[in-house]
């Protein structure tokens, strides 16, 4: 099965990338890679409409029943998935990003918007294996093969990538075989405590684009939906890795605030939102479920924003400690609110789509695990911490200028399509959620218990 | 009156400042350069008319003989069973409440359009006074617990950005910083209880309880076991000590003083350091049902009152002195409601904070209104010859000032060894998390590069 969309925008995206590694001014590539990729998503949305409107008919193509949907829960996955690559591309320093880099930023999303059009093992693996070895072949370009980050993400994704092929040739003998090699492969890709190493280690050194393109769109939770959810049905395994979800969110969460440079701090940011979502998923209950599929949405626009906020900054200021106060806020007002804006998206601020997820995954956990669903308000605390603590150390007790400028044009526009995104389906999360279907008027705010396990997520019948 | 057009009404006290916020920062997003005249004027105005509507709403409780108003707008988002409603609430306790703020937040915009005249962050301190007025409208006028952590969020997102005002004194951040480590702290217990209240009863919206007349206040209906309500009670308590400075908690809010007047007067002086009585107000059902909490409620607000009377004695600038008092009084405020009061917490609530914020705002011309009393009394004006302190023996006085002067040891206690031993806990984990992944990495052959990812 093959959903069209999706596969359509990741091959038009995959064209954009090789015609940007093609050019030689970097200036002009970014500012291809960044029209181009506004140009898919735009085309995505005008299709997606017509689509809706019109109710395409099924098409066979070469065997495959290709559906103009994107799936089940993940209506919007596309969306998102190019607003980071926007954003990893608009929002990308020249001098980190070559048009080499680009490209690479650019392939990768196009392989991510691939996986997302695809539920076979085989395809997945592949996909999976191909996003992987361009980040590797970027890195070792970029700092050499003998690089810290470049060993750390080899050694990390190629047992990774070992076990998704092994599911994958497992998958119709041994279905629980299959389905923990799988989630052992997600929880290396999705950096799960203590399967992270690599990330920290690529976001110490990595240009930011490619990390952001690699992780935001966050491809395991994909794969956990299409495999692991319809192999494994053994509810042990689910609780613990739901569990080690919620833990890993956690000791990031703290370890965030200990951190001396902005770079590793939002590495732990991400994997304490790759926690929650991992949490998230193996949630019994549709609410928590809802909630985790946001927060993994959430996460990708308001987390990424805020990374490549990092790196803009970074590229007018040069390494960012957190060690002291060392910038100004009057100096770059917008970028100041940006960076504050989508870091507390991320993590729950009202008026934007995170407070919705927020409370629709721990109003949802907590049925199911009431001690956990308490620890995922600690992290949500912890992490926005995190955030004011950046925010203060990189805006603030600085009187000088340094000389750095606000924002430029084209970061403004994309940082705006970012924040409208995530303040819009705040204000309307009908957008994402789907209308409301049943309405008791008689309270404020009602809510029942979830129904069993088997029952909760038509998803997982 | 009809109810449609009182919804009207009671939406607007909150529509107007959102509405301001997004009119102002919207522009000011796309670059334009917005003039302080035109800035003070509609924040001013914005909660002018925002206490109009909060006076009509309270007119129209009247003439319906105290039967809250209840409004409402429709649900926000609903998955499955789960729906979040957007549901305002007028009644005694929130309308007065809510035409207090709305007056004082809008007297303040008149304020400050001459204090901070040609200051760098004009705008912005608008900007934020704006956000925190819908804040707590929302919180105010939220008819239940998740809406009210909505506002509330807000509020201790503006204050924390208001304290760091100065953000070019290293100082003013580090408070900043500081206050919303709190608030985020104490927060836990606010989500936790709305969480709670949903797992327990199935709502945590405020209702009027059954048999209850319309002249009381609409509140949380309690969970039937008793270990349940003491544990919503005690969450939402924590909740409260947070907002309202309480013992052992309350170091931020002398330092929080940092902040510009005009923000320290309405914050810290009036309404947001209230939120937290007003949260216990409308939990009180609930500390009906569980004397443990009513009785911790008492203690907290009596052991503070004490503290920061003591401690208030030995600071040496107004400020310092002013939210000393404020802490005294709140804890009083604490008191009231831990010994089940009702009506009486909401009087003083809304009294202290008119004479607190005039006070904190007076506080710069401190020395001049002295100059200008003295000049009409004729003599210098000199202290009580009654001291409170002298009502201790001689041999304790030494060591109650030592105690007051190191502000109880709290501070000490909390950033040495909670927080600070929690620090040095993460960065042990931190340390052990670079060396496993040095050795993954690198190996035992490569030590340079295991140096490198430990850096």
């Amino acid at each position: 099965m093959i959903h069209i969309l999706p596969a359509g925008a990741g091959l038009l995206l995959a064209g954009v990338a090789l015609h940007v590694v093609r050019i030689r001014d970097g200036q002009a590539a970014r500012k291809i890679a960044t029209i181009g990729s506004a140009a898919v998503l735009l085309v995505l949305a005008t299709t997606a409409a017509i689509a809706a409107a019109t109710g395409a008919p099924e098409l066979d193509l070469f065997g495959f029943r290709a559906h103009w949907d994107c799936g089940e829960g993940r209506d919007v996955a596309p969306f998102v998935d190019l607003l980071v690559v926007l954003l990893a591309v608009g929002m990308a320093p020249l001098a980190s990003h070559p048009p080499r880099t680009l490209s690479a930023v650019l392939q990768v999303g196009a392989l991510a918007l691939l996986f997302l059009a695809f539920s076979e093992p085989w395809v997945l693996a592949v996909l999976w294996a191909l996003s992987a070895a361009v980040v590797a072949r970027e890195l070792s370009a970029s700092g050499g093969s003998s690089c810290v980050m470049s060993r750390a993400f080899r050694r990390y994704q190629a047992p990774s990538l070992l076990l998704m092929f092994v599911a994958a040739a497992l998958a119709s003998v041994a279905p629980v075989a299959a389905a923990v090699c799988w989630l052992v492969a997600i929880c290396i890709r999705e950096a799960i405590v203590p399967m992270h190493g690599w990330l920290p280690a690529l976001m110490a050194k990595a240009p930011l684009g490619l990390v952001v393109v690699f992780v935001g769109p966050q491809l395991g939770v994909h794969a956990h939906v299409c495999g692991v959810r319809t192999l494994l049905g053994v509810e042990q395994v689910e609780h613990l890795f739901a569990v080690v979800g919620a833990g890993t969110a956690l000791l990031a969460a703290a370890l965030g605030l200990v951190q001396k440079d902005a770079r590793r701090a939002a590495a732990w940011l991400i994997i304490s939102q790759t926690g929650l979502v991992a949490f998230g998923v193996e949630n019994a209950s549709a609410v928590g479920w809802a909630g985790a599929v946001l927060t993994w949405q959430v996460g990708a626009i308001g987390t990424s924003g805020f990374v490549m906020t990092i790196a803009a900054l970074e590229a007018r200021r040069g390494a960012l400690s957190l060690t002291k106060p060392g910038g100004s806020f009057a100096r770059t007002p917008r970028m100041a609110v940006a960076f504050l804006f989508l870091g507390f998206a991320s993590v729950g601020l009202p008026m934007t789509i995170g407070f919705v997820a927020e409370d629709l995954l721990v109003q949802g956990s907590i049925d199911e695990y009431p001690q956990i669903g308490l620890m995922l308000i600690v992290v949500t605390a912890l992490n926005g911490m995190n955030i004011m603590r950046c925010f203060f150390a990189l805006f603030s007790g600085q009187r000088d200028h340094v000389g750095e400028r606000d924002l430029t044009r084209l970061e403004v526009v994309v940082l705006t399509a970012a924040m409208a995104a995530l303040l819009v389906t705040g204000v309307a999360p009908r957008l994402v959620l789907g209308p409301a279907t049943n309405t008791p008027a008689d309270t404020g705010h009602t809510h029942s218990r979830p129904p069993s396990v088997d029952g909760a997520n038509p998803d997982r019948k | 009156m009809s109810d449609a057009w009182l919804h009207v009404v009671v939406s607007a006290i909150i529509a107007l400042p959102v509405l301001c916020c997004f009119v102002l920062g919207v522009p000011s997003w796309f670059g334009a350069r917005i003039s302080e005249r035109v800035v003070s004027t509609a924040v001013a105005w914005t909660f002018s008319l925002t206490t109009i509507a909060a006076a009509f709403a309270l007119l129209a409780l009247c003439l319906r003989g105290g039967a809250p108003i209840e409004v409402d707008l429709g649900v926000w988002f609903q998955v499955d069973h789960y729906e979040f409603r957007w549901r305002l609430l007028g009644d005694w306790l929130s309308l007065p409440f809510a035409c207090f703020a709305s007056l004082l937040t809008g007297l303040i915009a008149a304020f400050s359009r001459r204090y901070l005249h040609r200051e760098l962050g004009f705008f912005r301190f608008y900007l934020l006074l704006a956000l925190f007025g819908a804040g707590v409208q929302v919180v105010v006028l939220a008819g239940g617990l998740d809406l009210l952590f909505f506002g509330w969020e807000l509020v201790g997102l503006t204050s924390a950005l208001l304290i760091a005002f100065f953000h070019e004194r290293p100082k003013p951040v580090e408070h900043g910083l500081r206050a919303f480590l709190t608030y985020r702290v104490c927060d836990i217990g606010l989500l936790a209880a709305a969480v709670y209240m949903h797992h327990f009863t199935g709502s945590a919206a405020f209702v009027v309880a059954a048999g209850e007349s319309a002249q009381t206040f609409s509140g949380l209906v309690p969970p039937s076991v008793l270990m349940e309500s003491l544990l919503v009670g005690g969450l939402l308590l924590w909740a409260s000590m947070g907002k309202s400075a309480q013992a052992p908690l309350g170091g931020w809010l002398p330092r929080a003083m940092e902040g510009p007047t005009p923000s320290s007067a309405i914050f810290y002086g009036a309404i947001s350091i209230h939120l937290g009585p007003y949260l216990l107000l409308r939990a009180a059902p609930i500390l009906d049902v569980a004397p443990g909490v009513a009785a911790s409620v008492a203690v907290v607000g009596g052991l503070t009152a004490v503290h920061a009377t003591f401690v208030g004695r030995v600071q040496t600038d107004i400020k310092c002195v002013l939210a000393y008092a404020s802490m005294t009084q709140v804890g009083l405020i604490f008191l009231e409601i831990g010994l089940g009061l009702r009506w009486l917490p909401l009087l003083h609530i809304l009294g202290h904070a008119a004479v607190r914020s005039l006070e904190i705002l007076r506080s710069p011309s401190l020395l001049q209104d002295y100059r200008h009393l003295e000049q009409a009394v004729g003599r210098q004006v000199v202290r009580s010859p009654f001291r409170f302190e002298r009502l201790f023996p001689v041999a304790l006085r030494p060591w109650f000032y030592r105690h007051a002067l190191e502000r109880g040891y709290f501070d000490t206690l909390l950033r040495d060894y909670l927080v600070g031993g929690f620090l040095r806990a993460c960065r042990w984990l931190d340390r052990c998390d670079r060396w496993l992944t040095s050795v993954i990495v690198a190996g035992d052959q490569d030590q340079s590069k295991s140096d490198e990812v430990i850096r």
